[in-house]
């Protein structure tokens, strides 16, 4: 059990049966620091990795989660997940494929619609593109669309499965997963920091 | 007719008026128990677990009757006490009677002074009032109970769940509460083939999702209303023999139910439980694996088990293709079975991993499938977990593996000195009995084995160290000859990997090179003890060194085993460094405001526990709805405190002291109180 103290937003990884749930683990440090460079969020250091079948999902209020591989809910995660979704929690998916033909977007969307529902297309003026910046043209494009590696598409659009008005769980198939994961220290050599949206996706999940 | 003989035949008239007697005290006992129980029935209403025990306790009743009735007659059967008897009622006998049976057929006269007394009207007279009094029971009662009104008979000779509705009603139209009585009828899916069951009186159901629970009760269905979770429930009541009935179909969350007859009102609680999804065990293959040469069939076997039924299972694969940041995916299913709505089946089958003309670098995923055959809320389907196999590319051959993998073949070193261990040990205990040349020849026999194991294990050492194989020589076995000490061993091994010479250092600065073979070397230099105690005929000497060999390739072996994975480092950020760092040009001005933290259920069970609990004595009433609601939240998220309400709500609603169940519920809602079945032995301790 992750001990944080209370009020102290902690960056929760999630961690499921099958699949490689731990491909980015320099993303949720990057994450975090760039919550303490633009925001006064109170922020624990270091992320917590939270177990999906575990009732300590309960305690945080974001959850992120990526993987290469095929994704299959076991009965304990999607329970607990589903539960974690009806008490306001908001899950963060994005494919670390970039890959809409990859075996991890068809089963985690599959594991998602059975858990919740089909995600849909989320609006590019929906509130979270301004929660925090002002993202006018939707969800900012990463370096691996434009390389033309994975599915060969820069997605115009992410994806959400509502709940009672609010984002419960944001589907991305961006990639972002491969472009923050890198080393916080190394966002000096970055002209323009490519993480900014992720203040907005923590921001969103703690505000409303 | 002499005085013997009519003494016995007023015997056998009181003996038959005896037993008829007994014979009416059993039915009269029958039919007045159950009357009684008909009457009481009839005004107050008796369980169904009482009336179930009417006739049997009817029928020890009148076997008790009857028995006792036949013990106090018992003297019927004795000739000289039914001459008493005649005696005492006849004083004109004058003993005469009594005299006569004593010597049978010796005194004419006492003959002919019994001849002249008839006593046939006493014995009439005394029947008379043996049987009119139970046959007057056995009438009162039989009549009362044909009396009572229709349904009263059946419910006492064939009680059933649900009867309590034949229950003719005592009270006004106007008057009666028709939420009482009430029975709940639940009708599982068709697809589960289980059999209806009736409830009388129910608190709450617990009822499959997607069921239908049929409440009824008396009288018209005018006025009746029902909520379902608050909202109106779409079924209408109608009439059925004058009875109301309401068809409500089990939701899939729990739920109360709210039934309104004018003033009178009254909650249910549907506990739903959904139907189970099948539960799928891949067998084999049992764990990820690497197969380098995939060729052949991949053997497939599962076995899948439901609560209700299964409908088929099958088979799925994926193979993944491609490397860097380009994959392809194709999938398939194979071996589909119908498993007949059995409850369990086996998944068998096989994977042509020539058809799927894989190459270095694929994954194949498998799992198997199975579907139950829930037509109403599914169907369900169950999933195994997924088993991966790779296939290496040709680069990663002699690399350390990164993927999870079965252990690798048993290490032969490892059971040849195992065994040479064992050989030497039968030696070293019969060394004794043998004469010296014997022990010598044998000994010398283990040492050459030992020779050649440990020149395998020096070649795989000088392997690693970059030298020639084979630099020593089997046969030079004399000691100091070819044996290094491990300095010089080590030396060696740096020497080899162009190290620095002064990396002989056992401490922390030790080469790659030294600390990966340091088990061998410590192996191989064991090993020569060993030998040179077995070549000059002590067994007992080289078993020490045998076994800290042994040792050593345990440990080698277990270094082998470590498949290294890349890991990143653990990064803690130094928020005070970075905090606010950032430029915060495009912020936008949006104001969003902290959200709550999320909710914490079990404090508002909590609170709304001690709420429910201030009512109770001022509204006992409201204070069992709150509880009910309560009840109806908690079956999902906290069902031990659920189950722990039950038995309170069921003591209150009964009247009863719920002092011990509400505490437990309380301990269990504050979550101090973990449920643990206890067996009967560990109570105790």
């Amino acid at each position: 059990m992750v001990s944080r103290a209370p009020g102290i937003f902690t960056f929760a990884t999630a961690q499921y049966d099958s699949g490689d749930w731990d491909s980015a683990p320099l993303v949720p440090p990057n994450i975090i620091d760039t919550i303490a460079r633009y925001t006064e969020i109170e922020v624990t250091p270091t992320g917590a990795i939270v177990s999906l079948a575990s009732p300590d999902l309960l305690r945080y209020p974001f959850v992120y989660l990526t993987g290469h591989l095929p994704v299959r809910f076991s009965d304990a995660e999607r329970k607990q997940l589903r539960e974690f979704l009806d008490r306001g929690g908001m899950l963060f998916v994005d494919d670390h494929n970039h890959d809409v033909d990859g075996v991890f977007h068809k089963t985690a969307t599959e594991e998602i619609t059975r858990t919740i529902g089909a995600p849909k297309e989320l609006p590019n003026n929906h509130p979270l593109y301004s929660a925090f910046f002002k993202f006018s043209e939707g969800p900012p494009t990463t370096s691996h669309e434009l390389n033309g590696w994975g599915d060969n598409l820069v997605h115009k659009n992410l994806f959400a499965v509502m709940r009672e008005g609010r984002i419960a769980i944001l589907y991305s198939s961006k990639d972002y997963s491969s472009e923050w994961g890198y080393h916080p220290d190394s966002k000096r050599f970055q002209s323009v920091d490519n993480t900014k949206f992720a203040v907005n996706i923590v921001v969103y999940a703690l505000t409303a | 007719m002499t005085a013997l003989e009519r003494v016995a035949s007023a015997r056998r008239t009181l003996g038959v008026g005896v037993v008829l007697r007994a014979v009416l005290w059993a039915g009269a006992a029958i039919a007045a128990l159950l009357a009684i129980a008909g009457i009481l029935d009839w005004l107050v209403g008796i369980p169904r677990t009482a009336r179930a025990l009417a006739i049997p306790a009817a029928v020890l009743l009148a076997l008790a009757a009857l028995v006792y009735t036949l013990w106090r007659g018992r003297r019927v059967r004795d000739l000289p006490a039914v001459a008493l008897w005649l005696e005492e009622r006849v004083p004109q006998l004058r003993y005469a009677l009594v005299s006569a049976l004593d010597a049978p057929g010796s005194s004419p006269t006492l003959e002919r002074e019994v001849a002249a007394v008839r006593w046939s009207a006493v014995i009439n007279r005394a029947l008379g009032h043996a049987l009119l009094p139970p046959l007057l029971v056995l009438i009162a009662a039989a009549t009362l109970l044909f009396a009572l009104p229709a349904g009263v008979r059946a419910r006492i000779s064939e009680p059933r769940a649900g009867d309590a509705l034949r229950r003719a009603p005592i009270a006004a139209a106007e008057m009666r509460n028709r939420l009482t009585p009430l029975t709940a009828e639940i009708a599982p899916p068709a697809y589960t083939g289980e059999k209806r069951v009736i409830m009388e009186e129910p608190s709450s159901i617990e009822a499959l999702t997607g069921g239908h629970i049929i409440l009824r009760g008396q009288g018209s269905a005018s006025g009746i209303t029902a909520t379902l979770a608050g909202a109106p429930v779409t079924a209408q009541a109608r009439d059925s023999a004058d009875q109301w009935r309401l068809d409500i179909v089990v939701p899939a969350k729990p739920a109360a139910v709210e039934l309104h007859d004018r003033s009178f009102t009254r909650t249910l609680i549907l506990a739903p439980h959904a139907d189970s999804l099948p539960v799928v065990t891949l067998t084999p293959p049992s764990r990820d694996t690497v197969v380098r040469t995939p060729k052949g069939q991949l053997s497939l076997a599962a076995s899948a088990t439901d609560d209700y039924g299964l409908d088929a299972g099958w088979f799925e694969y994926i193979v993944s293709s491609g490397e860097g940041e380009t994959f392809t995916f194709k999938s398939g299913v194979i071996h589909r079975t119908d498993a007949g709505n059995a409850r369990a089946t086996k998944l068998a089958g096989s994977l042509d991993l020539d058809s799927l003309q894989l190459k270095p670098g694929d994954l194949v995923h498998v799992r198997a499938v199975a579907r139950d055959r829930n037509n109403v809320t599914g169907p369900g389907v169950g999933v195994s977990e997924t088993r991966t196999l790779r296939i290496p590319r040709a680069s990663e051959y002699d690399s350390v593996a990164i993927e999870g993998a079965p252990p690798p073949n048993v290490d032969s070193s490892q059971l040849s000195q195992r065994m040479l261990i064992i050989l030497t040990e039968k030696l070293a205990a019969r060394r004794a009995k043998l004469p010296r040349a014997q022990v010598i020849k044998e000994s010398q026999a283990i040492g050459s084995d030992e020779a050649r194991l440990r020149q395998h294990v020096g070649e795989i050492v000088f392997a690693r160290l970059g030298a020639q194989q084979g630099t020593e020589d089997a046969g030079s076995n004399s000691a100091g000859s070819a044996r290094m000490t491990p300095n010089q061993l080590l030396a060696a091994a740096n020497a080899a990997t162009q190290a620095s010479a002064g990396a002989t250092d056992f401490g922390g600065d030790e080469t790659p090179v030294v600390a990966v073979n340091r088990p061998l070397l410590e192996a191989y230099n064991a090993m020569w003890d060993a030998s040179r105690s077995l070549e000059v005929g002590e067994p007992g000497a080289a078993l020490p060194p045998m076994r800290i060999a042994l040792a050593a390739i345990q440990r080698a072996r277990n270094a082998e085993r470590l498949y290294l994975r890349g890991k990143s480092p653990v990064v803690i950020v130094d928020i005070n460094k970075v905090r606010l760092a950032g430029k915060r040009d495009d912020v936008t001005s949006s104001a969003r405001i902290a959200r709550a933290p999320l909710d914490s259920s079990a404090e508002v069970r909590a609170r709304r526990f001690d709420a429910a609990l201030e009512r109770l004595s001022a509204n006992p009433s409201a204070a069992i709805d709150s509880l009910l609601a309560l009840r109806v939240d908690a079956l999902e998220a906290a069902p031990a405190f659920a189950a722990a309400l039950a038995p309170a709500i069921d003591s209150l609603r009964a009247g009863h002291n719920a002092t011990d169940a509400l505490v437990r519920a309380r301990r269990i809602a504050a979550g101090t109180t973990v449920e643990r079945v206890e067996s009967a032995w560990s109570a105790g301790w």
